[in-house]
């Protein structure tokens, strides 16, 4: 009878209490204290990515990215289909537009969006200048993703992804040469936490969603779809006849796959089997960019994968820094 | 507190987001019928899915600015597709073969092609979605200018005949007894410097 409600107010009160308490666990989670260590991680493995990116495709840019008539399929067609979805998508038919109002022929303009990524990529794994090279290494790289989204990979979408959270995260970090150079005001570590906690969840979406969806099809259970993956080229750099040698651990693998990836979002929070699951997770994209030749894809996943969960939490040394800072 | 609930509001919604797309794309996968789930599922799926895109606005008017907002806001953070790679099951490799018919009655085969690996990846991709339904309206286009990209290497070329289809590899019983891979013609197009003419 302790529990009595006497006016409607404190029943509201009475019941609003676990709601809020809900709340606060909420946002407790969405801002923990965080130094930029992850950031930093984050910061120069996009940088890797966007220079190795920008170097694999140095032969072929201005064919992929050409008008009709001049490259593969001409960007016209991508462009198009992009415009249909939304015309503020940014294509690099916007920078051509702006580069003829300079006198810059559609090449050159193609040349300098390589050379800006390129350079966007060596100041991010630097440091130097963190929020703009971010800003345009995004730009240039989104332009190029929707201008040949019918050429697009699985890489491009995380690729797209993983600069628009760095453009978005409290940049310069720590390690930075623009933090060397300016002596720059440590980061509120509740919003470094928050950016985190982004990564963190939307991995737990991508894996969750990846191995359900692989759950559902019958080939991930008798081995045969990973077979398939690995010898249809141009993922075929091993040999057919040395994986017949590993029939029998193939439908093994396959079910480990749907496991781990359907089971990311519970395991990897818990911290008896963090290192476990992050350890898989990086061995199966290590093993996916070596035998299937699928580099960048590997090289972004596991960028993101170490960022979110690789660096380990410092909760006591963000929460002494935020104390600091306050003061 | 104020920057707390504003962040807190967009993690909000770029998760909504996230979760509109991922589950279209799952839904989109078992209404296709391609997965183990039984077929009655296949018409629940389809409802679901729209009911998914609803939330992406989709449903919407092709100019209507919330649709317009909402997908422009999805590419912008790479979004804007789910994540079902290589699900549920891989998908064939496709090929395209072009028959090239040089005026002195020669007849040369070849492919599409570029110059590193990583773009050769891109080539791929490209040439799977050509066999996807969903590309039917700009298929012959993008065909026609495939051929092209293989034509101004070959001006002398008369009639190029594009040939696409799907390469099934053998799978691992099959190859152990010897079987190779086995091409299925999906569609072909005749090309001409004049007129075009689809098979």
């Amino acid at each position: 009878m302790q529990s009595v409600v006497k006016s409607p107010g404190s029943q509201i009160s009475v019941g609003l209490s676990p709601l809020r308490k809900f709340w606060q666990r909420f946002i407790g989670f969405l801002f923990p204290p965080e130094t930029d260590t992850w950031l930093a991680v984050l910061r120069s493995g996009l940088g890797l990515q966007v220079i190795v990116y920008a170097l694999f495709l140095r032969s072929d840019w201005h064919y992929l990215f050409a008008s009709s008539g001049k490259g593969l399929v001409g960007r016209e067609v991508g462009e198009a289909i992009t415009a249909f979805d939304s015309p503020l998508i940014p294509t690099f038919s916007w920078l051509v537009a702006f580069g003829r109002n300079l006198n810059m022929s559609e090449e050159t303009v193609l040349t300098v969006a390589w050379v800006s990524l390129l350079s966007a990529g060596c100041l991010l794994l630097l440091g130097l200048l963190s929020r703009p090279a971010a800003i345009v290494a995004w730009f240039v790289h989104l332009c190029a993703a929707e201008s040949g989204g019918l050429l697009a990979y699985g890489a491009d979408s995380f690729m797209t992804t993983a600069l628009f959270y760095l453009m978005l995260s409290p940049l310069p970090d720590y390690y930075s040469f623009d933090h060397w150079v300016t002596k720059t005001k440590p980061k509120n570590p509740l919003l470094l936490g928050f950016w985190r906690r982004v990564l963190q969840v939307h991995l737990c979406f991508v894996y969750f969603i990846g191995g359900l969806a692989k759950c559902l099809g019958n080939g991930w259970w008798d081995g045969s779809n990973l077979w398939r993956s690995l010898i249809r080229p141009p993922f075929n750099l091993v040999p057919p006849d040395l994986l017949v040698q590993f029939k029998y651990a193939l439908p093994l693998l396959g079910i480990s796959i749907c496991l781990l990836e359907v089971s990311y979002p519970i395991f990897i929070w818990l911290k008896r089997t963090r290192w476990i699951w992050l350890g898989c997770i990086l061995a199966m994209h290590a093993a996916i960019g070596l035998t299937m030749g699928l580099y960048l894809f590997a090289l972004v996943m596991m960028v993101m994968n170490l960022a979110a969960f690789g660096v380990p939490s410092t909760g006591r040394r963000a929460e002494a820094t935020s104390a600091i800072t306050e003061q | 507190m104020y920057s707390k609930r504003i962040h807190t509001a967009w993690f909000g919604i770029h998760f909504f987001l996230i979760t509109a797309v991922c589950l279209a794309g799952v839904f989109w996968l078992i209404a296709q019928g391609s997965t183990i789930l039984p077929a009655v599922c296949n018409e629940y799926a389809d409802k679901a899915q729209l009911g998914a895109t609803w939330c992406l606005g989709k449903e919407a008017g092709a100019s209507n600015p919330v649709r317009r907002g909402i997908a422009t806001y999805l590419h912008a953070a790479g979004i804007q597709a789910g994540y079902s790679f290589f699900a549920p099951n891989v998908p064939s490799q496709h090929r395209l073969t072009l028959e090239l018919l040089y005026e002195d009655g020669r007849v040369d085969y070849e492919s599409p092609h570029v110059h590193g690996k990583t773009a050769a990846l891109r080539l791929e991709s490209l040439l799977d979605r050509l066999a996807d339904e969903r590309y039917e309206p700009v298929r012959e286009v993008l065909v026609k200018m495939l051929a092209f990209s293989v034509w101004r290497e070959h001006p002398d070329v008369k009639k190029v005949r594009a040939t696409f289809g799907a390469v099934n590899p053998p799978g691992m019983n099959e190859f152990e007894q010897g079987n190779t891979e086995t091409f299925q013609p999906m569609f072909s197009f005749d090309f001409s410097l004049r007129d075009d003419q689809k098979q």
